[in-house]
């Protein structure tokens, strides 16, 4: 780093004079104070540095100084969600990403080169020419997850945590209307956003809804397992990247799916989900007629038959085999 | 006196709630047609306490929306006719679907209790349910039932009067709640709900559901309640229903259907809880070799052949037994009553028309068991399952195939099978087309006609009757469902229930049920029509006879025989002169009969329908025994024989009779395909009319007759035209 860093302060110099930018001696200064400190800094961290190395500056200029760092491309400013405006060092052919903790606020550098290839290949076949990239990833750190006790009332959940509701903390009516709701015990909620005034936005299925502080406070939540949450992702994106949707008609004896779509005249798009062929729902397909007409299908753990034509109007996901 | 309580019960089909309504009224129930229109409705009552239950068996279905005669049955029962309770029966072992049609009966607003059926089943299968919290989640009492083991019926009866009696208390059925959307629309058409206390009453929030889902019934009861009011609420109702539209891109009805299938989710969720053992299942083991790529076929043909014998050959015996009750029954009544007027009409009238008909109550009682145990095990769902494709050619249903094979034995149980048919189109369609399958009655004609004209190929020239007979049969289908039933066809959306053991009571009384059926509409419209068709045949019968010159003739030849015979030289000679005698008697009483039919009223018809018949190739003796064919399709063959002067058994005389009578194989051909498609016998047509309507039964006549006449014409003159007049 030093190394680097003794040659940012010789391009600085050049680059500077050569600009005609004036103080060059306080802005050096400047210069050497944000170098020595490493990672992701904000004016007040340089202002206390400047100060500690015996100057005394005033804001306005340190913060002009730091943008002209910025527009030389020797720092790099950096907003993220959570905090201040910070700073970092911008050394010519190194690139990083960062994971930044939304409750402490801690930022990680991190550079996966799996995924900067990726990227390139993303962008390669949409015919697109990448020039930069920003990628943050959000989320809580090590230190922070392992202070953290399981489970938490839902309004001190974090936007963007999914989550699983452990119990409700309530008397009947409330339960009530929350199954009514279609929010139960066991199911997966996401925190769409929370923190205006205590009210949470979540996401349960494709549903979403408000719940007010009150009601948060009772609803005691417990995270999805980091590691169970990984594979799953994993899982449906191979699925959702390689297979499209199908055509139940198309499908063969032994696949399931989920069920995407269900189209088609009203009549029987009705009597679909009064059978309970709706949104969202596991579809197996369990044998065809000896004359290949109708299909016999599983569904909610019922067996019932549909002509091939019919069937034509239903689109499932993520078709492949059952695994026995 | 005791007090009187109305239980309607509903649910979806297969759930056991026959067996239910067995197990509640026993023996004491009755079998009728909800007003108006043609599904089963039965009704019972039992005595409990000090209460006199009337209990009514709701049509079975998935749903309330007013799509299918089933489903606008059991909706209208509950609000119009009040029912002090509904008992909705919930097969355990598949809660999740059932709470949808639940849910819209809570909906209503009437008292209501849950049954959760099978029990036994769902435990088995490694369900549990928790019915304390599904009581306190729904506001209502949960009751855990084995219907075929007749467990927890008491304790459901017991409910159902509780719980009417905390309603009489004030108690109201608890609302459940959709999503925000959904629920600003429905608040906003309630508010505008006049609030005026008629049959309407106590159901604003259902009624605004129902406008929303653009249902045309309740908006048009609407218009006819609140002509000032309904303009604003449904233009409301159209605004909210596009809005819906733009939020979701669906119909309100849909974003509904899947809303309630959230809050059913959520109380699935809640309530049930999985054993984790789950037994293997039996009937998928049991449908790997029912309904099979390579062995469901042949298994269901052989099922359907097993029915077929039992029906018609095994029936053939007690049908024998009757036949010979019946004639004894004539007999005695011939020795015991004076001749007059009226012993005739008794006996060839009314005792041989209802006759005709009791005689086959034996093969109905064989194929309703048949049929009953097909449907009860759930082997009819994969018979449809199996032949859906072949009726479908047709615009038929897969269920069908067992009516219209029925047919080959005889229409009227044919006919009667359609009950298993829940579409009513499908029903009529199938009505339609099942008289084109040849009867056994037709056969005996096919056997003397292409016996004595196609000696050598006369098998295959009837299995060329048959086989015309289907092929009629899917064209008419086809014709009908483009002219008559256009649209679109109802879904064919079945479930394949799992197979369950049938239980013996509950067969017969199916059996029964339908049996009872046939014979209490069939002697009404028989008797009536019996007396009609022997006035016809025996008037003006006084003409024939009234001078009596047949009996002269016949009194002189006697009295010339038996001077004749007295002169014998021997005893051989008077043998011989003896069946002289009886020869020449036969002759006269043939000449008799034959006078007699040709002179009567259906005589004359057929005669004077004989212009008709001449371009399709048929003498009017012919076209005199067609018309008689309508009692009976047999009765051709015997009015044929009389026609042709050799008495009622014709056998070989018959067929030297028609060979000499000018007959050629091409009109005998023409004449087979005409009895094949002809107008269906009088049983039949009133059959039909029973299961439909008039209307139906008239296009039935006509159709067929027009039918028959094309086709006949056109194989007469097809065959006259390539030379083998």
């Amino acid at each position: 780093m030093t190394h680097t860093h003794e040659q940012e302060k010789k391009q600085f110099q050049r680059l500077f004079r050569n600009q005609g930018v004036d103080q060059l001696d306080a802005r050096f200064r400047v210069l050497e104070a944000f170098l020595t400190l490493e990672h992701h800094v904000t004016i007040d961290d340089i202002m206390d540095r400047v100060a500690s190395a015996g100057d005394r500056m005033d804001r306005g200029f340190v913060l002009s100084t730091m943008e002209l760092l910025c527009r030389f491309g020797f720092a790099s400013k950096r907003q993220f969600n959570v905090n201040d405006i910070q700073y970092e060092h911008r050394h010519l052919g190194l690139h990083h990403d960062h994971m930044v903790c939304t409750k402490c606020g801690r930022i990680l550098e991190f550079r996966d080169e799996a995924i900067e290839k990726l990227q390139l290949k993303l962008a390669d076949a949409y015919g697109f020419l990448m020039l930069q990239h920003k990628m943050e990833i959000y989320g809580i750190c090590s230190e922070c997850l392992a202070k953290r006790s399981d489970v938490v009332p839902l309004h001190k959940a974090k936007t963007g945590e999914k989550l699983i509701v452990n119990s409700v903390i309530s008397g009947k009516n409330m339960q009530v209307r929350l199954s009514s709701m279609g929010l139960k015990t066991g199911d997966m909620i996401e925190v769409v956003s929370s923190g205006f005034g205590g009210q949470v936005v979540i996401a349960a299925g494709d549903n979403r809804m408000v719940v007010g502080k009150g009601m948060a406070e009772k609803i005691m939540v417990q995270p999805f397992g980091p590691m169970k949450r990984a594979g799953h992702i994993e899982e449906d994106s191979q699925a959702e990247a390689s297979l499209p949707p199908v055509k139940l008609s198309q499908m063969k004896t032994g696949q399931e799916g989920i069920i995407r779509k269900v189209s088609g005249r009203s009549i029987l798009r009705r009597r679909l989900l009064e059978m309970g062929i709706n949104r969202g729902t596991k579809i197996y397909v369990e044998k065809y007629a000896p004359l290949k007409d109708p299909i016999e299908l599983v569904v909610k753990g019922y067996h019932i038959s549909l002509r091939v034509e019919e069937a034509a109007n239903i689109l499932v996901d993520n078709v492949r085999f059952k695994q026995k | 006196m005791k007090k009187q309580l109305t239980i309607a019960l509903a649910g979806n089909p297969n759930c056991g709630k026959t067996t239910i309504f067995n197990n509640l009224t026993g023996a004491r129930q009755k079998v009728g047609n909800w007003p108006g229109v043609t599904v089963e409705k039965k009704e019972g009552s039992m005595i409990h306490g000090d209460y006199e239950l009337k209990i009514v068996d709701l049509p079975g279905t998935y749903s309330l929306t007013p799509f299918s005669i089933e489903e606008i049955t059991a909706r209208d029962f509950i609000i119009n006719e009040h029912p002090d309770i509904v008992v909705n029966i919930i097969d355990a072992s598949n809660l999740e679907r059932s709470l949808f049609l639940a849910i819209q009966i809570l909906e209503l607003g009437r008292p209501a209790l849950f049954v959760l059926n099978m029990a036994d089943v769902a435990r088995a299968r490694g369900i549990k349910i928790d019915e304390k919290k599904l009581s306190m989640l729904m506001g209502l009492p949960v009751v855990f039932t084995v219907g075929n083991k007749n467990r927890g019926t008491d304790r459901l009866v017991e409910a159902a009067i509780e719980e009417i009696a905390r309603f009489d208390e004030g108690k109201k059925t608890r609302q459940i709640r959709y999503s925000n959307e959904i629920e600003n629309c429905i608040s906003k058409i309630e508010k505008m709900i006049p609030d005026t206390g008629d049959s309407f009453e106590g159901l604003t929030r259902w009624i605004a559901i129902k406008i929303l889902e653009d249902d045309k019934i309740i908006k048009a009861r609407l218009a006819q309640l609140y002509p000032g009011a309904a303009d604003d609420i449904l233009n409301t109702a159209q605004e909210c229903r596009n809005r819906i539209y733009r939020l979701f891109e669906d119909e309100f009805e849909i974003v509904l259907t899947d809303d309630r299938y959230g809050v059913i989710a959520g109380i699935v969720k809640e309530t049930v809880s999985s054993l984790g053992t789950t037994r293997m299942d039996i009937s998928r083991n049991i449908d790997l070799v029912l309904t099979d790529k390579f062995l469901g076929i042949p298994v269901f043909i052989f099922f359907i052949w097993a029915m077929f014998q039992l029906t018609f050959s095994l029936g053939a015996y007690p049908m024998e037994w009757l036949q010979a009750g019946v004639s004894l029954l004539s007999d005695n009544i011939d020795k015991l009553m004076p001749a007059s007027f009226f012993k005739d009409l008794l006996l060839n009238g009314i005792i041989a028309g209802i006759g005709s008909v009791v005689i086959f109550l034996p093969n109905i009682l064989i194929l309703f068991f048949c049929i009953a145990l097909f449907e009860d095990t759930g082997y009819m769902a994969r018979a449809a399952f199996l032949m859906d494709r072949v009726m479908h050619t047709s615009g038929l249903h897969g269920k069908s195939f067992i009516p219209m094979l029925m047919g080959f034995g005889c229409n009227v149980p044919a006919i009667m099978a359609t009950r298993t048919l829940e579409n009513e189109k499908d029903r009529i369609l199938t009505i339609l087309m099942t008289p084109f399958m040849s009867c056994s009655a037709r056969l005996p004609v096919y056997i003397v006609l292409a016996g004595t004209f196609f000696a050598g190929r006369a098998g295959t020239v009837i299995f060329g009757l048959y086989f015309t007979g289907i092929l009629v049969a899917i064209l008419s289908g086809r014709i009908f469902k483009t002219l008559l039933f256009k649209g679109q066809d109802a879904p064919f959306i079945m479930e394949l229930p799992p197979y369950r053991m049938p239980m013996l009571k509950s067969l017969v009384i199916h059996m029964w049920d339908r049996s009872k059926m046939f014979l209490k509409k069939m002697t009404g419209v028989i008797l009536i029509g019996s007396v009609f068709i022997w006035v016809l045949s025996n008037f003006p019968a006084a003409s024939v006879d009234t001078d009596g010159r047949f009996d002269m003739l016949m009194n002189n030849i006697r009295s010339d025989y038996a001077v004749k015979i007295a002169h014998a030289e021997n005893k051989q000679a008077a043998a011989t002169l003896k069946q002289e005698l009886e020869t020449e008697l036969t002759i006269l009483e043939n000449k008799k009969e034959q006078q007699k039919v040709a002179q009567s009223y259906i005589g004359r018809i057929g005669k004077f329908l004989g212009p008709l018949f001449r371009p399709i190739g048929i003498q009017w003796q012919s076209s005199v025994a067609l018309v008689t064919g309508f009692v009976a399709k047999e009765v051709v063959v015997s009015t044929m024989g009389v026609l042709y002067g050799v008495g009622h058994n014709g056998g070989k005389a018959l067929e030297k009779a028609l060979k000499r009578s000018g007959m050629t194989p091409l009109s005998a051909l023409s004449m087979m395909v005409f009895v094949l498609l002809y107008v269906p016998c009088f049983a039949t047509v009133s059959m039909i009319y029973r299961e439909t309507s008039a209307k139906w039964a008239g296009f039935n006549l006509l159709y067929t007759t027009v039918v028959a006449w094309t086709m006949s014409f056109l194989v007469y003159r097809t065959g006259m035209i390539l030379g083998f007049g």
